[in-house]
């Protein structure tokens, strides 16, 4: 074969056309175009929310695509080609520096992403996502907005379970600490009330509990248990001060109940994909030993021995 | 087939404008890329600066390095090796010469826009319409020049440099176009997968269809000019060329394994990118025989030195890039740092080595004056190398942490303080870079403009 300058243009862009046919035009006319269940289009303010989204390149650190391996990351739902069919263009990502977002919506309250937005680092500690605050509050309202959308319906069930709680958290904190204190006991299954954490309050205990506290908890409780962290201005219900639980009958069960599960409608998020087990006992004895002053390690009866103790 | 022969030197306007472009924009692309990965290790240091901010800074670091320092360091030593190849003048070296300047008022609009957040927010395709326009048209004036360069030539014999250079130029202003979606200025963009599918397809062959080509076509052109010999074979070179036009634009859905797509889809993109082992070592062992026991002329070059360690890193990037394509593998590297490694070597380690080495290749040759220090092009050399390999090294640590972390149930959240040190050395590794970059800019300026040095 001659290599001829017109042999060189002409072959390599007919081949390329063909190969654009084949990978490009037939998925293309042949693509998914059925919405699936949970689809529903955005309303102004969230496609605004978008809009600040791309502008500030969220996607090249949030992927918007749960893969079936996903499973311990919340694979609940795996993404269908038809959860896509109105974004234009798409944000799948292709970084996962921060978690996914596809199924974000509804899993904080807003007061949350306004604190994370404002600054990540007063709601997480460790994250090393940029802050926000130069976009404004009222950019803030709509990112929020946006963000509070993905998911879909599947995010608006939950956003109405936030609201629903939301009332009830800041109704509950505003008749004060013993009707707040009460009412962050009684929502919780009964028997969980009744459980005292069954591990021995150790010295390698109380350090585990320490560091989990700075890694996830301090941003919002502070560093103290006040309630008074740096993310506390801008969360309402405001971020339970610990200090004031003492002898409110908050038993070990009912701290690892709502740090496993959080606490819908406040900032509370749930710990438990983050969490295994025995550090939700040891960060819940820490707050119980150093913030409230009155642990129920050691006193209840505990069954039989762990296999493992020091 | 022969080497290229020597004739008279002409000015080589476009060339040098070329090789400024690519010096300045390697300074300004390495440093934006020390302050992205500055940013996470310590997020609050632009802390509300909205155009610094990391989502932002990203882009302008591709952008920039893409089209700002590797494209036109390639294309300085094409429009040296094509006018030298086909034995006649640049068509134009005016022409020439307003392309650069179209070129670089892209870049500049391009930085700008992005860091005010004017973006379509598709990764590789981030540039609004306008720019989209500008920078399909400064493709397609590169390409007019070296058509019409070709029509003037008196050397009967296109050689291989000359097929890459055409073939690069009109495909990239085409896959440009179309991966843009540049027929929809508004978006930029088609709506749900379809729209993956075509990112995907231009996003690899960004790579693949525009930095593979020139620096193979200057690979081709350097390595048997400085080793004095043959290319090793002919053939060879054209399995190399039509096999990569046919593999390479197919693989690009292997980013998009893990989605919602066709299952034919993903096979064709799985099957491609195991066969660009074809255009690979067809290129590779081209270059390599034809080098062969000659490595001493080699070294002697600084030039060569850097286009002949571009030849080795590419060995090595499509080496990872088909291991990575398959779905077992894909389940550890996807969505984490492994890849943000493989782009580097890619990038960096192979298109960015050698377009440094073909300009200082053809630096001495166009001024008719020695490089104005060896000693510092050595020193880039070796900041270059120790910089791309320390990348993929922490960032390949980095990604497998992340991946198999994941793939075990850890949250995001929990294996951010595991990848903490390799973020700290990968800055450190890219002040290493930003620092070269300076000397690299430094020596091609005094080169070209202040220059005391003898003939070479």
């Amino acid at each position: 074969m001659k290599m001829t300058p017109r042999a060189v243009v002409i072959g390599s862009l007919l081949i390329l056309a063909a190969v654009v046919f084949v990978v490009i035009y037939i998925p293309y006319v042949t693509r998914t175009q059925t919405a699936s269940a949970i689809f529903r289009r955005r309303t102004p303010t969230e496609a605004a929310g978008r809009k600040l989204y791309i502008a500030n390149g969220c996607v090249y650190c949030h992927s918007q695509s749960v893969r079936s391996i996903d499973w311990g990351l919340g694979a609940e739902r795996i993404a269908q080609a038809g959860d896509y069919v109105g974004d234009q263009p798409i944000l799948l990502g292709s970084q996962r520096t921060g978690p996914d977002l596809s199924q974000e919506g509804g899993a904080h309250p807003n007061d949350w992403h306004r604190a994370h937005f404002v600054n990540p680092r007063t709601t997480r500690p460790n994250s090393i996502m940029p802050a926000f605050e130069f976009i404004g509050p009222e950019n803030i309202k709509h990112l929020t907005a946006y963000v509070q959308s993905l998911g879909m319906k599947n995010a608006g069930r939950r956003m109405q379970r936030q609201k629903h709680w939301k009332a009830k958290a800041v109704e509950a904190y505003e008749a004060g600490p013993d009707a707040n204190a009460h009412w962050l006991a009684e929502n919780i299954p009964f028997g969980w009330r009744k459980i005292a954490n069954p591990y021995p309050s150790t010295v390698a205990g109380l350090a585990r509990g320490h560091k989990i506290y700075q890694d996830f908890c301090l941003g919002c409780h502070g560093p103290v248990g006040d309630g008074m962290g740096p993310g506390q201005p801008d969360l309402y219900p405001p971020p339970l001060n610990f200090t004031i639980l003492k002898n409110r009958g908050i038993s070990g069960g009912i701290l690892y109940y709502q740090i496993m599960n959080g606490i819908t409608g406040t900032a509370m998020p749930y710990f438990k994909r983050e969490l295994e087990s025995e550090k939700i006992w040891d960060v819940s004895n820490y707050v119980a030993v150093y913030f409230i002053n009155q642990s129920d390690a050691n006193h209840a009866p505990r069954g039989i021995d762990t296999a493992y103790e020091p | 087939m022969t080497t290229p022969d020597e004739n008279s030197s002409p000015g080589y306007a476009t060339a040098r404008a070329f090789c400024i472009t690519s010096a300045c924009w390697m300074v300004i692309g390495a440093f934006v890329g020390l302050l992205g990965a500055t940013e996470l290790i310590a997020p609050d240091i632009a802390k509300n600066i909205g155009w610094l901010v990391f989502g932002r800074i990203r882009p302008i670091h591709i952008n920039v390095v893409l089209f700002g320092f590797v494209t036109p360091g390639l294309l300085a030593a094409a429009f040296y090796y094509f006018p030298r190849l086909l034995r006649c003048e640049l068509f134009s070296e005016k022409l020439g010469v307003f392309t650069v300047w179209v070129w670089n008022l892209t870049l500049v609009a391009a930085v700008i826009s992005l860091a005010g957040g004017h973006t379509q927010g598709r990764e590789y395709a981030e540039l609004i319409w306008p720019i989209d326009v500008m920078v399909v048209a400064a493709f397609g004036l590169v390409f007019f020049n070296m058509v019409m360069t070709v029509r003037r030539r008196t050397e009967p014999l296109l050689y291989v440099s000359i097929w890459y250079g055409l073939a690069a130029t009109i495909l990239t202003a085409a896959v440009y176009a179309l991966g843009n979606v540049i027929w929809r200025p508004d978006s930029g963009a088609l709506a749900g997968m379809a729209d993956a599918v075509i990112l995907w397809f231009y996003g690899h062959s960004i790579f693949n269809l525009l930095l593979t080509p020139l620096a193979a076509g200057i690979a081709y052109y350097v390595i048997p000019r400085v080793v004095l010999s043959p290319l090793y074979s002919h053939r060879l070179a054209m399995l190399g060329f039509w096999s990569l036009m046919l593999v390479a634009p197919q693989i690009g859905t292997s980013h998009l394994l893990q989605v919602p797509l066709p299952t034919w889809l993903k096979v064709i993109a799985i099957a491609d990118s195991i066969a660009m082992a074809i255009p690979v070592m067809a290129f590779l062992i081209n270059i390599w025989y034809t080098a062969k026991g000659r490595l001493g002329e080699i070294h002697a070059d600084i030039g060569a030195k850097f286009v002949f360690t571009g030849t080795i890193m590419y060995f090595f990037a499509s080496l990872q890039g088909a291991v990575m394509a398959l779905p077992q593998v894909q389940r550890v590297t996807h969505f984490n740092n492994w890849v943000v490694g493989h782009a580097h070597i890619g990038v960096l380690g192979f298109a960015g080595m050698i377009a440094l080495g073909g300009m200082y290749y053809i630096l001495p040759r166009i001024t008719g004056k020695q490089l104005y220090s060896r000693l510092l092009a050595d020193f880039q050399y070796w900041m270059v190398l120790i910089g791309v390999v320390g990348f993929t090294v922490v960032l390949t640590i980095a990604g497998m942490t992340q991946g198999n972390a994941w793939l075990n149930g850890h949250a995001v959240y929990r294996v951010l303080p595991m990848v903490h040190v390799y973020y700290i050395v990968r800055a450190a590794l890219g002040l290493m870079l930003f620092t070269s970059a300076i000397v690299g800019l430094y020596n091609i300026l005094r080169t070209l403009l202040s220059n005391p040095g003898g003939t070479p």
